[in-house]
């Protein structure tokens, strides 16, 4: 088996040696996009704190977890407020992206992203009841988990072909199990009329109030969920030849289709659980990898991690300092135009 | 003598009939004409329903939206639904001579096709609760009654205001809407309610009337009264445990019932003013 995986990789061509020389250089590149993201992030917004200050509050928000002193003022609203708004922005943009990127790979479909089986449908209506039933904080990424998880076991007896998951029957099932779910969650927003701005945010996706707490309860899901899609990434380049020739070349097809869409819902429900549906993240940010630095998935998962995350972080940063107002709206408004213009261009191609 | 006042009265009650056909302009700016008096009326407005007992059109109302809760008249009255989910054929089953709406929703479309006179009614600025009434009084023909609460509501609400102009120190304040967070502008008829009750808004009027609010701008601003979070779910928000109304302990919810009233533009706003003064200034109301 293990052989056989090796034999694959000579044969992938999903990895053009000419820009492997550039990815070392251009992860270079992202990395700084991130760096920039999170310090503009933390620095500017409805009050403008100077990179000093900034820096200064870093530190003393660092020291107050083991002098436990208080802090005051601008501190408050570095360590307390921005700081986890922010990696609660690189968490979720990386998680969305990585997730995106896997499903495009595994069903060898360039639309596909976490919407697709009714993961982030699923995940939306579980965090929806969450909210709507008032359940504690902590619960709402376990529901949006478990509704998830239920919604693709649906998805996938509903696609279900003898053994095989035919990707057209599962992006079909995808669709329509997205829908009811949909459907399900504004029945559930009508209903809780108290909570219906409240939940409206939400499903329009926003990142207000995410406390160190809200990370630290997300980081697991996304480490996990990510973690796994990474350590993938090769078996996806075997997928890309096609489901035949990736089974006679060792790759059990359908287990890698299971583990993918599990660890990718494991991934998902903890990016909405507390932040909602940020649309297109999961959807353009593999695409504009890809254009920029080639397909194999092992250079296509980590990059798109760092360029959603500085992406999301960037988009929280206008939706904030605009009338945009939610972040949601931001990625909907610049994504939607983006991905018509990805495909006029696949077109002319 | 008591013929005299009967007399008097009905003269009093002609002077400030209204004359029908009446034809006027609603709050979609729709040109609508009743042809008599409406005398089975549906409310799909709590505010508007309000009013009209107020103005004591009550036993006019032949259902309400789902919402509406006072006086106690109006809960027995069959449930029309609310703005986004109306009962269209349960309105329509009423046989209403005339249903009140909020110029939101999608309502009016339907029901004018089934031949129903629908009027947008829908206050929304501090100014407009008083002119509303008034147009709702020539509706419903209590013009009288109507001019006579419009007089009543302006001189409760002067009470309180002469305590409070006079109050030596005013709290900034913050009021929550809702915990997306929403918040109040100072132009809002509620806005309008909580500069009067004596508190300063921490929300400038370039914000708008109701706007969704930036989490850091309200730490930021510190303010010395968080109204409509209570302590425990506002100090649980990531960095408002060190805000100076949390310290101080005047982050509380309001207390039962003033939330609907305070949010209400109709005749409860006296008394909506006179709670929210008494919260913020309870040195003034002993």
């Amino acid at each position: 088996m293990r052989s056989d995986v090796q034999q694959s990789e000579a044969l992938t061509p999903a990895a053009p040696v000419a820009k492997s020389r550039w990815v070392w250089p251009r992860t270079f590149l992202l990395l700084l996009l991130l760096l920039s993201a999170i310090v503009f992030g933390t620095g500017l917004g409805s009050v403008n704190i100077a990179p000093g200050e900034v820096l200064g509050a870093l530190w003393r928000g660092l020291a107050s977890q083991f002098t436990g002193a208080e802090l005051i003022s601008n501190d408050v609203i570095v360590w307390q407020i921005r700081l986890p708004r922010v990696v609660m922005g690189v968490l979720v943009g990386a998680s969305l992206s990585v997730c995106g990127g896997a499903f495009q790979g595994v069903f060898r479909n360039p639309l596909a992203d976490p919407y697709l089986l009714g993961v982030a449908s699923g995940s939306a209506l579980g965090a929806t009841l969450a909210i709507v039933l008032d359940w504690p904080r902590a619960l709402i990424p376990v529901s949006a988990l478990v509704v998830a998880l239920l919604s693709v076991a649906v998805t996938l007896s509903l696609a279900r072909e003898g053994r095989r998951f035919p990707p057209t029957r599962l992006i079909l099932a995808g669709v329509v199990v997205g829908s009811v779910l949909s459907a399900a969650t504004t029945a559930l927003i009508l209903r809780g009329e108290d909570r219906a701005r409240q939940v409206l945010a939400y499903t329009l996706g926003d990142l207000g109030f995410s406390g160190w707490r809200d990370v630290l309860t997300v980081l697991p899901y996304a480490a996990l969920g990510c973690g796994v899609l990474l350590l993938l990434a090769r078996a996806l380049d075997t997928l890309q030849l096609g489901d035949l020739t990736a089974r006679s070349l060792g790759v059990p097809v359908e287990r890698l289709r299971l583990i993918v869409v599990i660890a990718a819902s494991v991934a998902t429900a903890g990016a909405v659980a507390y932040v909602g549906i940020i649309g297109f993240i999961g959807l353009i940010v593999p695409h504009m990898v890809r254009l920029a630095f080639g397909a194999s998935h092992r250079i296509l998962l980590p990059l798109s991690a760092l360029l959603g995350g500085a992406l999301l972080v960037y988009a929280d940063l206008l939706a904030r300092t605009s009338p945009l107002s939610q972040v949601g709206i931001v990625t909907t408004l610049l994504g939607g135009p983006f991905f018509l213009w990805l495909l006029r261009r696949e077109k002319e191609i | 003598m008591k013929s005299i006042l009967t007399l008097s009265l009905a003269l009093a009650s002609l002077a400030g009939a209204t004359t029908y056909p009446l034809t006027l302009t609603d709050d979609l700016g729709r040109k609508v004409t009743l042809k008599a008096e409406p005398q089975r009326i549906v409310s799909m407005l709590p505010s508007d329903s309000e009013t009209l007992c107020a103005i004591g059109a009550c036993d006019k109302l032949v259902g309400v939206d789902d919402y509406s809760d006072y006086p106690q008249q109006v809960t027995r009255l069959p449930k029309m639904g609310g703005l986004y989910d109306p009962k269209i054929e349960s309105i329509v089953g009423q046989r209403p001579d005339l249903v009140l709406v909020s110029k939101y929703g999608k309502i009016v479309e339907s029901l004018a096709q089934a031949g129903i006179t629908v009027i947008a009614v829908n206050p929304e600025t501090y100014e407009e609760v008083f002119s509303k009434t008034l147009v709702l009084g020539k509706i419903v023909n209590r013009e009288a009654q109507a001019k006579n609460l419009v007089t009543q509501m302006r001189r409760d609400i002067a009470k309180v205001e002469i305590l409070t102009k006079n109050a030596v120190k005013k709290p900034t304040a913050y009021y929550e809407v809702d915990p997306t967070p929403y918040s109040i502008g100072p132009n809002s008829f509620m806005g309008v309610l909580l500069t009067k009750a004596g508190a300063r808004n921490i929300i400038p009027a370039s914000m708008g009337d109701f706007p969704k609010v930036d989490p850091e701008f309200i730490v930021k601003a510190n303010p010395q009264f968080i109204l409509g979070v209570d302590a425990k779910t506002a100090a649980a928000r990531p960095g408002w445990s060190s805000m100076t109304a949390i310290k101080s302990g005047k982050a509380l919810a309001l207390p039962k019932g003033l939330d609907t009233i305070f949010s209400r533009p109709g005749p409860r706003m006296p008394q909506a003013l006179a709670q929210m003064a008494k919260i913020i200034h309870p040195e003034l109301f002993k």
